[in-house]
């Protein structure tokens, strides 16, 4: 067990060495495209369309109310899909070596926490360049993070055991995961569906976690306890299931990827 | 002796669904949707340190899914494994090699999956190198590397990983003779320093000179256990069994060169081995070609003679029975058989028979059937003092100092 985390860890390691090498910005890669997703939004909705916000007192507040719940969506699907098809990526490498397939996921996580990570202090930056008070609020991302990224972990995982026994899967999931962004209030505001679907924002679980980004970063306003409980409860909810169908699962799935 | 593996009424059933859809329903409903492909049925033993184990068996025999089994890969559906000790396995080399990334980057890479930690593979690296005998390509990415270069680098890291059980698929049949001398000399260095090996192959006489023991699979049950001689006997004797039926036709065979009148035909030839009962033979074994001969006239002072021939088509030993003052008459609508029997003192390795009958001592003059590869046969392992090449010369040796 011991090994296997180290493992997931020196393999994320890896992958995050790997990913770019041989492009000649190297590693810069992973600064530039948070930075250029922060750019596009800034540009197209502030200055382009001139979307004006009147939450709060600042020309860029469209892009400050997008650019969290963005990074945490990316981070979030991105996880859930690359887990998806896990089995399928890794199935010539796990048929071959006894090394249990956790580990492969739990290094997927690591890295897209790591990547997420570096995409959240450009957004800290970006405030920091549009006079948007940053404060000790803040520090609140960390754990919020962690919790989001483990829902994220649990989600997959749970898909990852179904994808090698309907291929469709492997189609379905992405699409479910754009539906699922339009559906939540990251590109448009809460208000202009709260009243009409509320149950959108209701039983939609990331909500939660965008609601409580897009807070910080436009008010600094700390989570309400009540939000808190709703993420940890689902992620703990998330990981159990996808832990027992794991144990449950993984000798059936050995034998058919 | 300690025990470093044990392999407890292992079965594996694989479960065939009409779609996967079924396979599910089964894991989550107690209602049985699958029919039944047994690949091992209660296979027990253990392996102590040291020990090197071979596995034989027809294709499909179940080995490739022990192996996997006690490698960890697949899971057993009833019966445990249980390891005092690192397993490693080289079901198929190269396993998790990163093309793009170079030599020695995959050393840490192959190092860390087969269970090394950093650190290890960090102390070893050199020796890896040095086994490898890669040089100066180490530090070129893999991806321009030969098939022969990333087994050997797939080997040294699997060896210096030091495992305490490391099994063999077959793998030492790739690479040339030099690297696979080398790898059999570390294997033995390994098995000497309480190593255990668990070795499939094919290939009779290295399995024969690197076991202590073996097992034959058939149909996914243990068919025998104990002495590698006896086990790889009574392997022939089921493969001859396969053979049978093939063997009655290859004598039709278009392939074979069959010329002759025909008044005189071959029916059929076999060869046998006096302990193996079938056409794998260790060398010095006393063999027995039986040539079945049907006569449609009345002929006589006729011969019947054999070609021993090797894999290459070289005359290794003929000779015929007009050279040993034996005149044979046929006499019309009369089925003969006439027995060649003396122990094989050849070198290890495929082997054809040809077979003639004529008249005087060649078949130039009046040849009545002459059939090229009637039947083959392999010699494999030896029978007493080991030798290389083709022939057994016996020789006595003395050693004396000089001075006295």
């Amino acid at each position: 067990m011991k090994h296997n985390i180290l493992l997931a860890f020196s393999f994320a390691k890896r992958d995050f060495k790997e990913r770019y090498v041989g492009t000649g910005l190297g590693q810069f890669w992973y600064i530039l495209s948070p930075l250029v997703m922060i750019f596009i939004y800034t540009v197209i909705f502030s200055d382009f369309m001139k979307m004006k916000m009147n939450i709060i007192d600042n020309t860029y507040a469209y892009s400050i109310y997008l650019i969290p719940g963005l990074l945490a969506w990316t981070s979030f699907s991105t996880i859930v899909m690359r887990l998806n098809t896990s089995f399928f990526e890794k199935a010539g490498l796990i048929k071959k070596i006894n090394v249990p397939m956790y580990t492969f996921q739990i290094s997927i996580i690591l890295t897209e926490l790591f990547t997420f990570t570096i995409a959240m202090i450009m957004g800290i930056i970006f405030l920091l360049l549009v006079h948007q008070p940053v404060t000790l609020t803040f520090l609140w991302l960390i754990p919020i993070m962690l919790i989001q990224t483990f829902f994220a972990f649990g989600l997959g995982v749970l898909f990852s055991l179904f994808t090698p026994f309907f291929k469709d899967m492997k189609e379905i999931i992405p699409i479910i995961v754009q539906l699922w962004f339009w559906m939540t209030p990251i590109i448009y505001v809460k208000s202009m569906i709260e009243h009409k679907y509320p149950m959108l924002l209701i039983y939609n679980p990331f909500y939660y976690f965008a609601e409580i980004y897009q807070n910080i970063f436009l008010h600094s306003l700390a989570p309400s306890l009540s939000s808190l409980i709703i993420i940890v409860a689902e992620t703990i909810v998330s990981v159990l299931i996808a832990g027992y169908l794991y144990k449950k699962m993984v000798p059936t799935i050995k034998d058919i990827i | 002796m300690k025990k470093i593996l044990e392999v407890k009424n292992i079965t594996k059933i694989y479960k065939m669904y009409n779609n996967n859809f079924d396979r599910l329903k089964e894991i989550f409903t107690s209602k049985s949707y699958h029919k039944e492909f047994i690949a091992n049925q209660d296979i027990s033993f253990d392996l102590f340190e040291g020990e090197t184990l071979g596995i034989i068996g027809v294709n499909g025999a179940g080995k490739s899914t022990i192996l996997k089994i006690i490698a960890g890969v697949v899971e057993p559906t009833f019966g445990k494994i249980i390891r005092h000790g690192r397993v490693t396995a080289l079901l198929e080399l190269g396993t998790g090699f990163n093309d793009q990334m170079t030599g020695r980057e995959n050393i840490l890479l192959n190092g860390t999956l087969i269970g090394m930690t950093q650190k290890e593979c960090l102390e070893k690296e050199q020796e890896i190198i040095e086994f490898s005998e890669l040089g100066d390509y180490i530090d070129e990415p893999i991806m321009t590397y030969s098939s022969g270069m990333k087994m050997r680098l797939a080997f040294s890291i699997a060896i210096f990983s030091e495992p305490q059980v490391l099994i063999v698929d077959e793998a030492l049949s790739v690479g040339d003779a030099h690297f696979a001398a080398k790898c059999t000399k570390a294997l033995r260095d390994r098995k000497a320093k309480n190593m255990s090996i668990i070795y499939v192959s094919h290939d009779l006489n290295s399995l024969k000179l690197l076991c202590d023991r073996a097992i034959l699979l058939n149909a996914g049950e243990i068919a025998n256990e104990g002495d590698v001689e006896e086990v790889v006997n009574s392997y022939n004797f089921l493969i001859s069994k396969l053979n049978d039926n093939e063997n009655k036709m290859s004598i039709k065979n278009a392939d074979n060169s069959s010329f002759g009148t025909f008044d005189v035909e071959i029916k059929k030839v076999t060869i046998k081995g006096e302990k193996s009962k079938s056409d794998i033979i260790s060398s010095g074994e006393n063999i027995d070609i039986a040539i079945q001969i049907h006569s449609d006239v009345n002929i006589s002072d006729m011969t019947v003679g054999v070609m021993i021939r090797d894999k290459f088509g070289q005359d290794i030993f003929g000779t015929n029975t007009f050279h040993y003052n034996e005149n044979i008459d046929f006499k019309a609508n009369r089925d003969y058989v006439c027995h060649f029997q003396m122990p094989l003192n050849i070198g290890t390795g495929k082997y054809s028979i040809t077979v003639a009958v004529h008249s005087k001592d060649t078949h130039l003059e009046n040849c009545s059937h002459w059939l090229d590869n009637a039947t083959d046969f392999e010699i494999a392992g030896i029978i007493g003092n080991y030798f290389g090449g083709l022939c057994r010369l016996e020789p006595i040796i003395s050693f004396e100092d000089m001075k006295k």
